[in-house]
């Protein structure tokens, strides 16, 4: 009895232990980077540009502006990097900066209009991020972008990312009641999109 | 229950937002209504969709050359900022130290501005210059031109600097600028002092070393 019950434990132990590894090494990294050693922020960039990529890629419905707005978060978090105490992992911390700056960075949107008339490579704006999709012929993340901004970031936030509608009325500084009534709006438009 | 209230109260249900009489009502509502039944489904297929999109997604090209990019750029700044203070120290003593006279009222970035003081004809200096020697007033005037002309260069391009970095200059530029008044109504009692020349032509050099290092600056932005 003593020797299974072991092994229980031990295998619950292991991810534990695996994650306290990882959050110790993180916070090594967060703080060479905080001393300004750049190649340990971009360890951290590196560990977290696809969640980063894939929130502003959702909330702002365009490819070409989410690298722009991935930029901008990681400069900011690089700016802010000093306020970082270690108390959450590092990408909870990123999470509310990510939403702030995708979701009200109205400056982005301006520069990238300027750059899309500009660009020299038109085709880069065609590359949009494919996902899996387990509705065949149905390109979800096509239609999130097609949504309203508000209740597109509701979506994305609520159905896709698991928040709750206090927590998105935090992070949008919305009424909570104004998130739900967004979030079935975009359900709505999304099942006709669904249906069509 | 009619058609429209369950689809007031979908939502709710798929989430398990109702409470348990609603719940049933909705329920048995479905088990009688095909149309509804597979708005239903339709609406949980759309969240298990949802859900099962990657959170994820990787960047169609590498970002980072652009972000350590951006970061250098600010560092550049930062280490301006760092070098820049022993200056504006030294500028601020000079200031402090003649506090009688502060402050000239003049606008932010205004070298042309800077107010000579009232003096007897007989002590005025050269041609506006601060200084009645002539070879230490040409320097002064090369200087201002200098200054002048990196100034119209700054103005032209303070649209990319930061608000935080434009008041910084600002405020600096007002500091050298205090410093250069405070040297030249010294210069009026004493016009023949040497200490006092070299002091002019030095704070001259440096609000043109500075200007320049900021000029520089901008044109990577």
């Amino acid at each position: 009895m003593e020797g299974p019950a072991g092994v229980a434990i031990g295998d619950a132990r292991i991810p534990m232990a695996e994650d306290q590894d990882r959050r110790a090494a993180e916070l090594t990294l967060v703080r060479a980077a905080q001393g300004g050693d750049l190649l340990a922020f971009e360890r951290l960039y590196r560990d977290n540009e696809r969640k980063v990529f894939g929130l502003c890629f959702r909330l702002s419905g365009d490819p070409a502006l989410a690298e722009e707005l991935t930029q901008e978060v990681f400069v900011r978090a690089w700016r802010k990097l000093a306020s970082f105490r270690g108390e959450s992992a590092f990408s909870s911390w990123l999470y509310p900066l990510t939403v702030n700056v995708a979701f009200s960075e109205r400056r982005s949107r301006r520069r990238r209009d300027a750059r899309i008339v500009a660009t020299e490579d038109p085709e880069r704006l065609e590359r949009t991020p494919r996902t899996p999709t387990p509705e065949a012929g149905f390109d979800l993340d096509k239609a999130i972008a097609s949504l309203p901004p508000g209740a597109r970031a509701v979506f994305v936030l609520h159905d896709v990312e698991g928040r709750t509608h206090e927590e998105i009325a935090a992070l949008l500084k919305l009424a909570p009641g104004t998130s739900k009534a967004q979030l079935f709006r975009a359900r709505r438009l999304l099942r006709e999109a669904l249906a069509s | 229950m009619t058609c429209h209230e369950l689809d007031e109260r979908l939502d709710d249900f798929v989430d398990g937002r109702l409470g348990d009489r609603e719940s049933t009502q909705v329920q048995a509502h479905l088990a009688s209504c095909a149309s509804c039944r597979e708005r239903a489904q339709q609406l949980r297929r759309l969240l298990a969709h949802a859900a099962a999109l990657p959170r994820g997604v990787a960047p169609p090209q590498d970002l980072w050359p652009g972000i350590r990019e951006r970061i250098e750029r600010r560092s550049a700044w930062a280490g301006f900022w760092v070098s820049w203070q022993p200056i504006a120290l030294a500028a601020a003593a000079v200031v402090a130290a003649l506090a009688a006279f502060l402050w000239n009222g003049s606008g932010p970035i205004a070298v042309r501005t800077v107010a000579m003081p009232s003096a007897t004809p007989s002590l005025r200096p050269a041609a506006g210059t601060g200084t009645s020697d002539p070879v230490l007033a040409e320097a002064v005037r090369n200087y201002e031109q200098a200054a002048s002309a990196l100034l119209e260069t700054l103005q032209r391009r303070r649209a990319v600097l930061s608000a935080e970095d434009l008041a910084r200059v600002e405020a600096n530029i007002q500091v050298i600028d205090r410093a250069l008044v405070e040297v030249r109504e010294a210069l009026v009692k004493d016009p023949e002092s040497p200490e006092l020349n070299r002091m002019l032509v030095a704070t001259h050099k440096k609000k043109v070393d500075v200007l320049r290092r900021v000029v520089h600056l901008t044109t990577a932005l």
